[in-house]
Parts: structure tokens; sequence; C-alpha cells
């Protein structure tokens, strides 16, 4: 009965966004003395630029979180942080893959739609980047997007399966 | 909206627009305006009397342990201190040290949400005038002594806020509601929120409610000893005190605002002017 009703609710919502999302993340390899890892985040906003949801937040200690100063202000300062899922710790470089499957911290699908996908890394006596791609989420067609950093982060690659 | 920048410009005068001719620039900077973290942090904070932006020149309060030149007693003894806290309450231990050229104080964050800290001089009369020989002089307290032949002599009282915002974890505006004396700076941004490249909806308040007149601004970024133009950039609010602010460069702001108003029949006062400096940190996009 409960998953009847939960499928209607669902049905009556715009497409749900439920698909395989991949994000391919190169820190890149720094001559820096002394190196520390950065702090990276990514996240999800709406075209009007409004935090939707953390696909993954890689930290040592809370303190710094403000680093990732568009990621701190669009979802990581608020009351009750919604990405105690997806925290990590950092990285070293390399190349990192993270899956997200079109599920909010609560399990539900994002309405389908445009939105921004966005990645920020910040390192302790380092530099910061701030990369942003448009996405199409819960769309019919695949994408592929290739983006580079100026220093902090290497290439990002986002594929999105679509084909709901 | 009837928010609208009347105009701003690039001044390459050195001498700041704002009630420039009666004081010089006040500000407080703290080492942090946004920090995070589940335990109490701590920020520091500097201010002075400088005209060069966030270049100490003079120091600016004290707790009557520091070193207070003679020529600035009288003034530190009238500032009061003030910090609210992020649930609206206000704090009045807040204690800043001088030294030669700048004044000192700690604030430690126990709660997350808005802090707003303020070096408030309460409205004091000055009156200026023309001495005999041509130059001119002002005299400071109610019972004003003028020398003899004083000429263009004008009774005023001035009133400044010097102010700054800081937040742990998520902003709130407890600690911006105005309190209702002098001019303070309201609206729908946030002084703990400003990054290039966005546009921020801000409005001034005089005793507590939007002002019912233009009043001019002077946003001036840090670093003015270091360049050869002041590139101070001015603009006038509306009717009703509102304006925007939007930054092409990330750094600490030092926001000025002014206003006078004319003094009441009899009152035996000409002008009563009003100022305000609010220190801003802007970030990169």
């Amino acid at each position: 009965m409960n998953s009847c009703l939960l499928l209607l609710v669902l049905l009556g919502s715009p497409a749900p966004a439920a698909e395989g999302v991949r994000v391919e993340i190169v820190i890149p390899q720094l001559d820096a003395r002394p190196y520390h890892r950065p702090y990276v985040a990514i996240w999800l906003e709406t075209t009007e630029r409004k935090g939707v949801h953390t696909l993954a937040v890689w930290h040592e200690q809370d303190e710094w979180l403000k680093d990732m100063r568009q990621w701190w202000r669009k979802l990581g300062r608020s009351k009750e942080p919604p990405y105690d899922a997806v925290s990590g710790a950092t990285r070293k470089p390399g190349s990192y893959r993270v899956l997200w499957n079109g599920l909010d911290a609560e399990g539900r699908p994002l309405p389908a739609g445009e939105y921004y996908l966005n990645v920020e890394a910040a390192r302790e006596e380092g530099g910061r980047d701030f990369l942003r791609q448009k996405v199409v989420l819960g769309g019919d067609k695949p994408q592929h997007y290739t983006l580079t950093g100026r220093g902090e982060i290497g290439e990002v690659h986002i594929e999105i399966d679509g084909g709901k | 909206m009837n928010v609208t920048i009347i105009r701003v410009l690039i001044l390459s005068s050195l001498i700041p627009a704002v009630s420039g001719a009666l004081a010089h620039d006040r500000y407080i900077v703290p080492t942090h305006t946004v920090l995070s973290g589940e335990s109490s942090q701590s920020v520091s904070v500097i201010s002075s009397i400088s005209n060069d932006v966030f270049h100490p020149d003079r120091p600016f309060g004290d707790n009557g342990k520091g070193a207070v030149p003679p020529s600035l007693k009288g003034y530190f003894a009238r500032l009061q201190s003030v910090v609210i806290n992020p649930d609206g309450s206000v704090s009045k231990d807040f204690d800043w040290q001088a030294f030669s050229r700048l004044s000192v104080g700690d604030l430690k964050l126990e709660s997350s949400g808005t802090y707003r800290i303020s070096v408030i001089h309460p409205e004091f009369p000055m009156t200026t005038f023309q001495k005999a020989d041509g130059s001119r002089g002002r005299v400071f307290g109610p019972d004003a002594t003028l020398p003899e032949g004083a000429t263009d002599v004008v009774r005023r009282t001035t009133a400044s806020r010097v102010e700054t915002f800081v937040t742990l974890n998520e902003p709130n505006r407890a600690a911006m509601k105005p309190t209702g004396k002098g001019l303070e700076l309201g609206g729908k941004g946030h002084p703990n929120d400003l990054f290039v490249n966005e546009t921020g909806d801000f409005q001034l308040f005089y005793d507590g409610k939007p002002l019912d007149q233009s009043a001019e601004i002077v946003v001036v970024r840090s670093g003015t000893r270091h360049r050869n133009e002041r590139k101070a950039m001015e603009l006038k609010t509306d009717e009703q005190g509102g304006f925007q602010l939007s930054f092409t460069e990330a750094g600490f702001y030092l926001f000025q605002a002014a206003l006078t108003l004319p003094g009441k029949p009899e009152s035996g006062i000409d002008k009563h002017h009003y100022s305000l400096f609010v220190t801003l940190e802007v970030f990169p996009e």
C-alpha cells in the first residue's frame, strides 16, 4: 500500500532524474613544499545558483571547510549539513571517480531539468580552483563534458547517462 | 524594486569625499569574516583612525591599559564598544587595547551566526569657525569657548558608528537589525555573503527607520597606500536609503556613508552629522 502511494507521488512529480552520473577528477601533482592535499567539493546548483545537493566533500578539519567558499555558502554552512554521507578524507594527487545515482540526501530523485555541476578545490598554502558546467538531469541524451582547472584541479570529465 | 545605483564615479582625489572636512576615516578590520567549525572560533580585530584604507595610523579605542595619545583621551572616553551576538543580545565588555598606531581586540565566537562588532561615538557637539587670521578652527563640547574674532561659526554635532560583521557557520540577521541609533546598514543583502560579480541589495537606516532621503556612500578597496589612485566608488542611495553593491575585485573594502540633517529651530545646533563606516570582505567568484 505504502509503496503504491510512493509510486503515485513519483509519477505525479516531474520526471525523476535517477540516473548514472560519473565525475572523474584529476588532482594534479604539484611541485609545492610543503604540499597539503586540497579540500575538494562537488555539488549541484539550480540555474539560479541555489545549492541543491553535495556529491562529494573531501576534507580534514571543519575549520577549513569555509575555504571552499562557493560550496560553503551554497550548501556547507547550513545548520544541518546534508553531506555527512558523501564526505571523506582528502585525496593525494591522482585520478578519482565520483559516482552519483541522481538521488538527494533523503533518497529522492531530483526533478529533471538543467543544473550547474560545480567543482571547487582549495589547498592550504596553495590556490583555489572553481569550475562549473551546466548539465541536464533526467534528459534523454547521454552527455559528456571535459573541464580543465587552472592549477588545483586537473581535467574533470562529467558523464551523464541520460536515456531515462 | 526601487533600488538604483544613481552613479558610480572613480575619484582620483586623495580627499575622502564623505564628511572629509570633518573627520578622518576610522575602521575595524577582522582577521576573518567567514568561519566554519563545530567548536567555537576566534577572530582578532584591528581598529584605527587612518585615511589610508586598512593601513593603520592612530589607535581607535582603549581599555585603560594601552598607549593613548593625550589628544585622543577625551575622544576615546566617549566611545562605546559593543558586540551584537547572533541571538541579538548585546555584549558591552569587548576589550580594545591601544598601541601607538592601532588598537587590537579579540572576539570568541561561541555560537553559529552573525556577529556585529561596533565602536560607537554618540552624538557630541562640535563648533567650527574661522579665526581672525583666516585659518579654520574647531572646538568640541557643549560649552565651546570661541577665540575672539571668530566668524562663520557653525554649531554641529557629530555621531559615528564604526562596524564590521563576522559569521560562524550559517549567517543570520539578528545582529543586522537596526539598533535605532544613528546610521546603520540593513537590507536584503548580507555583509558576510559578498562575492565578485554578484549584486547585493542594501539599505541605510537612520534611528532605526529606512532613510527618507538620499545619502552619499563611498566604498574604497584596501591598499590605498600602495596605489596612486584611491579608486573610490561613489554612490548615492535612493530616497529610501536603498542601494546596490557589486564588486569586480575581491578584497577588504571600507564602506562609508554620511548624512547631514539640519538642527531643529532654536535647538542651538545648526547641523547634525551622522557617519557610518563598515568593513566588508568580498571573495572571488
